[in-house]
């Protein structure tokens, strides 16, 4: 079972969370830096993982670093950015297997958590400014990664309506940054700004496994235990109220097979609002599950997707519907997602929709627990989100929502922005076979 | 194979787990691990009928039946529709979900609940026990499943895997897409899925994976039952045809042209070994080559380093080995920004190991490290049902990795390297960009 966490400050203003837990085979540790993602400042955000990942005072280069965690039995150290709301975080996370199944306890821990100390407070710096080379191969790296987006055309198309929908709001900012901007940054600028996130921003550090709650406080004390100056405590809040106009219809035409659609809702509703709740539920019955509207109506009954959808981004009241289909079926397709929304607008809703989307949503909170790092992000949301509901509480509020709630959020949500990518008719792909 | 019903407790002291095992008549396999703790509920039923079982006869009833391309995915698909509507909606009113998915070589139906464990229980088995195929039904199919085909077609990493087992395989079913082609499926009507229902959808070619924080008898008791009350016949031996396929490479190099970033490239080498290996034995080669594996490629040597600095591959760079009864290979890829340079430096590191030698160093760090890489997955249910099943199908025991593991010496990698790491059986395909 998992016990409740405990919470507490660091001397250094880091926020420990430990959430004791037997019922891991592992120690997972996650530490995060929050920045506010705003355009001039998200290249910089960005590169800080990459570099940071490449090395640090004690461990100076990748060889060294990956060695040591071998030597911690494969422990798998991950860094990264991620958008929530409009919070640019940095990620820097260690899992590794627990010391119990090989006769080595807390040492492991220490060893882990150094790690990862190290590499956020006690970075590598040389001159005044990270390693060159570091900086220069991880700036390329990361214009590799921004080029990558159109890889994935699920992923693009999706990201690409947020753009278009979020061009004049900081959402709109891509979590990897311009490339443009990278020109911009050289090894002291980026110490430079790395210098004062790690100085005054807030940071919390989350511990999840079979540990002595006491023990591992004093380990990250111990480990973490870098100066840091007085904190900021006024990054911006997300920006969620917006009366869509006209909805914006803009399309993207290429050399793929399936066109790819994806319709940008306002729902006008935060993370801390009290139909909240209410709107999660709309969106399990709308498109959340293979039980859902979209899901019957689109694939179903009329065969025109593999795939259709609506989730939300919650922390910023957004909510997306996307779907793969024939280019050709586009209006088709349109008309059946449109008519669906407006059915939930008149309460066309079952009692067996509401029940099951309902069971269904509390099925994946109670899921959530048996996953570390769902336990972190949970609480990381509540953190962001400016409210922290226990899973008793969102599971509570899911069992209070009626029908005339979710009328209440179908009143509030409206269509932003269209997306379309289309494929260009005739336009197959082309295969050279040598022997 | 399908005697009486029959228990088997297994205690495994370097997972820490317990493996309750069962066989019901005629022939089912079910395994249940209790996981205390857990909130949720999981649980497998698979078949042993992939998209490589397209050519097949069961002993005894004399006629061979060949298939088109796409089969067991088809059936996978439809088994979720019958008379009554959609399985998704019976699963969703106890707020379980449901899924299921078709590799290469098995059909897993799959559920994961937290409430109402039994009930979902008997709803998996029934469903997947009570086939119903219409006219109507496998025509609308036909339309989603062909949107599915047309996403994986966009995608350049699908695409750049099929180029390379086409090139690898020249007869081997392997080479062919899991969800067929929109003509294959086009062949397929509701006699066709019968057909295939009857003989690999036997429980003598199935088995049941539980794990969740469950009494292991119970379980065993409410599948017997269920199992029981169908009166099934036992079935003669399922015979797969496979084509002969030489050791030989079909092609040495493949391009395609795609909308992506940058050109992605992959290098296979073909393992015909595997078709004399068995059980353990191929769970042991696997164990062993992704040891050798890590020592060449890993990010604690030297190569990776080396060809990181030189933009010549990113962090998404990716090693895997396959092996499997009929087929096995090794991969190596990802985007770079030179697939030409990126072959040759990994052709010459490969030939410089051989001359070197690996070092016992080395080998002892990558063992202990996949040692610990296995047991962080175990935090996952998915994890453990789905790779249990898959090891099974190979006559494999998952949970004996660790001791396996322990065993491997130096010697054995440094063979599989000179083995199978060889240029007469590697092939290359790479993946540029279009221009638009």
């Amino acid at each position: 079972m998992v016990q409740e966490s405990v919470s507490m400050l660091l001397p250094n203003g880091i926020r420990l969370t430990i959430i004791p837990t037997a019922k891991f085979k592992t120690i997972s540790m996650a530490l995060f830096i929050h920045q506010e993602l705003a355009a001039e400042k998200a290249t910089f955000t960005a590169l800080l993982p990459s570099v940071l990942e490449r090395g640090s005072r004690q461990y100076p280069d990748n060889l060294t670093l990956r060695r040591e965690l071998e030597q911690l039995y494969g422990a798998e150290l991950t860094t990264g950015v991620h958008k929530k709301g409009e919070r640019h975080l940095i990620s820097c996370s260690l899992e590794m297997m627990h010391g119990k199944y090989v006769g080595e306890g807390e040492q492991m821990l220490r060893r882990g958590l150094s790690i990862l100390g190290g590499v956020i407070g006690d970075p590598l710096v040389v001159n005044g400014g990270f390693k060159e080379e570091y900086v220069v191969q991880e700036k390329e790296q990361l214009e590799k990664t921004i080029r990558s987006l159109i890889n994935d055309k699920a992923l693009y198309a999706v990201e690409r309506c947020l753009q278009e929908m979020c061009a004049e709001e900081r959402y709109g900012v891509f979590k990897y940054g311009r490339i443009e901007d990278l020109e911009k940054i050289d090894p002291a600028s980026l110490w430079r700004y790395y210098r004062e996130l790690l100085s005054t921003n807030p940071m919390e550090l989350y511990i999840v496994g079979d540990l002595d709650a006491k023990q591992a406080e004093e380990v990250a004390r111990e480990t973490l235990y870098f100066s840091r100056g007085p904190q900021r405590n006024n990054l911006p809040e997300t920006a969620v109220y917006v009366e869509p106009a006209e909805a914006r219809f803009i399309q993207e035409k290429m050399p793929v097979g399936q066109a790819k659609l994806v319709l940008g809702y306002r729902t006008n509703i935060a993370y801390d609002d009290p139909l909240y709740f209410p709107l999660v539920l709309y969106n399990g019955i709308l498109g959340g599950f293979p039980h859902s509207k979209l899901f019957l109506n689109v694939r179903e009954k009329a065969s025109l997707a593999y795939y259709v959808y609506s989730r939300l981004e919650k922390q910023k009241g957004i909510m997306l519907i996307a779907a793969g289909i024939e280019g050709n079926k586009y209006e088709m397709a349109r008309e059946i997602i449109e008519s669906q929304v407006e059915a939930m607008a008149r309460g066309q809703i079952s009692e067996l929709e509401l029940e099951n989307s309902r069971r269904g949503l509390i099925n994946r909170l109670r899921v959530q627990e048996d996953n570390p790092y769902q336990h972190i992000n949970r609480h990381l949301d509540g953190e962001v989100g400016g409210k922290k509901y226990s899973t008793a509480e969102m599971i509570r509020a899911l069992e209070e929502v009626g029908l005339n709630d979710i009328k209440a959020v179908a009143e509030k949500i409206g269509l932003d922005t269209v997306y379309l990518l289309q494929g260009e008719e005739g336009v197959l792909p082309d295969v050279r076979q040598e022997q | 194979m399908s005697d009486k019903n029959s228990k088997t407790v297994r205690q495994f002291d370097e997972l820490q787990e317990t493996l309750f095992c069962y066989k019901i008549y005629p022939g089912m396999l079910l395994y249940v691990l209790p996981k205390a703790g857990y909130q949720s509920k999981y649980a497998a039923f698979s078949t042993r009928f992939g998209s490589i079982d397209n050519h097949f006869r069961v002993e005894g009833s004399g006629e061979t039946v060949k298939v088109p391309e796409g089969v067991a995915h088809f059936l996978e698909h439809k088994l979720f529709e019958d008379e009554r509507g959609n399985v998704f909606d019976r699963f969703a009113a106890y707020g379980a979900s449901s899924n299921a998915f078709t590799t290469f070589t098995h059909t897993t139906y799959l559920f994961s609940t937290t409430d109402h464990f039994s009930e979902c229980l008997e709803l998996l088995l029934d469903f997947v026990q009570e086939p119903y195929f219409t006219d109507e039904s496998v025509s609308k199919e036909q339309g989603i499943i062909g949107q599915e085909i047309r996403m994986y077609e966009d995608n350049p990493h699908w695409r750049i895997f099929f180029d390379m087992l086409q090139s690898l395989y020249q007869h081997h079913p392997v080479r062919e897409d899991i969800a067929g082609t929109v003509e294959s499926i086009a062949q397929i009507t509701p006699d066709l899925l019968y057909q295939c229902y009857r003989c690999f959808y036997h429980p003598g070619n199935m088995a049941l994976f539980v794990v969740g924080d469950l009494d292991p008898d119970r379980v065993w008791q409410q599948v017997e039952e269920n199992i029981a009350r169908r009166n099934y016949k036992e079935l003669g031996e399922i015979i797969r045809l496979y084509p002969d396929e030489p050791e030989a490479v079909l092609r040495q190099r493949t391009t395609r042209e795609m909308v992506v970033s940058e050109p992605l490239f992959n290098l296979g080498f073909k393992d015909p070994a595997v078709a004399q290996l068995k059980g353990d034995a191929l769970l042991r080669r696997e164990s062993a080559m992704e040891i050798l594996l890590d020592i060449l490629f890993g990010p604690s040597e030297p190569l990776f380093n080396e060809l990181y600095e030189e933009m010549l591959i990113d962090d998404r760079f990716d090693v895997g080995y396959t092996a499997e009864p009929s087929y096995g290979y090794v991969l190596i890829g990802g985007g770079t920004r030179d697939p030409d340079q990126l072959y040759e430096r990994i052709m010459e590191a490969i030939a410089r190991a051989k001359q070197e030698g690996l070092g016992e160093e080395q080998f002892e760090r990558h063992r202990r490290s996949q040692l610990g890489n296995f047991m962080r997955r175990f935090n996952s249910l998915e994890f453990i049902a789905h790779n249990y099943l898959a090891y099974r199908f190979r006559g494999s025991d998952l949970f004996n990795y660790p001791a396996i593991l322990q065993q491997i010496t130096l010697n054995e990698v440094q063979a599989l390297l000179e083995e199978v790491l060889v240029p007469e059986r590697h092939a290359v395909s790479v993946i540029v960009p279009k221009k638009a």
